[in-house]
């Protein structure tokens, strides 16, 4: 309880760790002496290293991620659909529930070391909540380039792509449904679409000026009635703080 | 008496590499003095690059080093940590000087935290950028691959490949090319002997003074 209280209040720490509760032990591999024992003066690096989680929530409706210990509100604003990245302890059980509308669907995650996890959260036939884990470990890390990650959600889509400039230059193709396709451009200021290579005209997304150095994320998903949609976002990362 | 680097005021940050009496906090410093810099040096022994930017404390001591004067150093002490604004504020650099590394690579462990690096080099790169302030960031030296460090050749190279495409618009220095790996001694398996420390320094400040020259920096 308390915890939780603490966590808000302070936005920059890692809240979801802390409010899905760590559990279990670390499987890491470690040589011996690894951390600030073995007569090292300091660690070198995490000792546990470090894993990403955050929610992106694609609803109508607020939705909320909850566990015994505390409770952490998804907006339905565009800008704040999709969460930061908070750091977690990878090999942690994280476990809650997400609920919509009054109806509640469990998570329960183990993150590995470097990977960054995106709970998407849409509407399910139910009217409660569907959740979609996306995972991936990035390796192209560049103050030079600019990553985009094309995220599809809709399962009507069965190769999505990211289009750039009048002539629709494909930057990222493929995506199959509940995937995501991800490359390293150019900072520019470019217009983008996705396309899913159907009847249906592109959907245009917007991301502006991109910045060297910073990574953006593109989610497709199809929200009934009204129809095929794209968010655009500037990823976020939360401080580590050990 | 070559004063390349007059004009420059350098504020220089590092970990235990910067913080010990007998490292770069006077062979770095002294040298970038003799060139005709204006410096001022801060070592925090084991601070990785966000402990510069969020309140913490370092379990190992710290060091600092003003223009002229005898360097203070405050060895295996707790000690809280110094914050990268306010020093900008304090000394008003044209250059900042970032030697961090080998408090982030990992040595010893796997896999590379790729991601918990980049998350901190961009940290610490984009405060000093908002300020419209040059820098260049000093990669790893060489060490021993055995306890207690773990430093082996393939990590360090790593790291070293890796700062080199995310430090930007810092210039990196690539501190593995001073040197063949075991070429220059440690005491521990990372530190140098003070002899070592000085050729670091010697090499380092002819990277700043090259840069300078070629107006890669201010």
């Amino acid at each position: 309880m308390s915890r939780w209280k603490n966590r808000i209040a302070m936005p920059s720490l890692p809240r979801l760790a802390a409010m899905l509760g760590l559990c279990a032990g670390l499987g890491l591999a470690a040589a011996p002496g690894a951390g600030a024992a073995g007569g090292r003066l300091y660690p070198s690096g995490p000792p546990h290293g470090v894993a990403y989680l955050r929610f992106a929530n694609l609803t109508m409706h607020q939705a909320k991620v909850a566990s015994a210990a505390a409770e952490l509100t998804l907006p339905t604003d565009d800008p704040h659909r999709a969460g930061q990245y908070d750091p977690v302890t990878p090999g942690s059980e994280l476990a809650g529930s997400v609920v919509l509308d009054g109806k509640s669907k469990p998570i329960d995650l183990k993150l590995t070391p470097n990977e960054f996890m995106t709970i998407v959260i849409t509407a399910g036939t139910d009217g409660g909540p569907a959740i979609t884990p996306l995972h991936e470990t990035p390796t192209d890390f560049n103050a030079q380039k600019s990553s985009i990650v094309l995220y599809n959600l809709d399962q009507g889509c069965k190769a999505a792509k990211l289009v750039a400039g009048p002539q629709n230059v494909a930057v990222i193709s493929g995506v199959a449904p509940d995937a995501l396709g991800r490359r390293l451009v150019n900072p520019v200021n470019v217009s983008l679409a996705v396309a899913c290579g159907d009847a249906a005209p592109a959907v245009p997304v917007k991301l502006g000026q991109m910045a060297a150095g910073e990574r953006y994320s593109v989610f497709l998903f199809n929200r009934s009635g009204a129809g095929r949609q794209a968010l655009a976002v500037r990823d976020e990362m939360a401080p580590f703080r050990p | 008496m070559s004063l390349a680097l007059a004009g420059l005021v350098i504020l220089a940050i590092g970990d235990s590499h910067m913080a010990g009496r007998n490292y770069l906090l006077t062979n770095l410093h002294d040298q970038l003095e003799a060139q005709g810099a204006q410096v001022n040096s801060y070592g925090m022994c084991g601070a990785s690059a966000g402990d510069w930017l969020y309140p913490t404390t370092v379990s190992c001591g710290r060091g600092e080093h003003h223009d002229n004067q005898m360097p203070v150093t405050d060895r295996n002490k707790i000690e809280k940590t110094w914050n990268i604004n306010q020093l900008i504020q304090q000394n008003h650099p044209n250059l900042v000087v970032i030697e961090l590394a080998d408090t982030m690579a990992s040595y010893g462990t796997n896999p590379f935290p790729r991601a918990w690096i980049y998350d901190q080099v961009r940290a610490l790169v984009g405060r000093i950028q908002a300020d419209h302030i040059s820098c260049v960031w000093v990669g790893p030296i060489w060490g021993n691959p055995g306890p207690p460090y773990y430093k082996t050749v393939s990590r360090v190279t790593e790291m070293a490949q890796f700062l080199s495409q995310n430090v930007a618009p810092c210039r990196f220095i690539d501190s593995t090319t001073f040197a063949k790996p075991g070429e220059w001694p440690t005491t521990d398996g990372q530190h140098l002997t003070p002899s070592g420390y000085h050729l670091w320094g010697q090499d380092i400040t002819n990277a700043i003074v090259r840069l300078k020259s070629e107006n890669a920096i201010n």
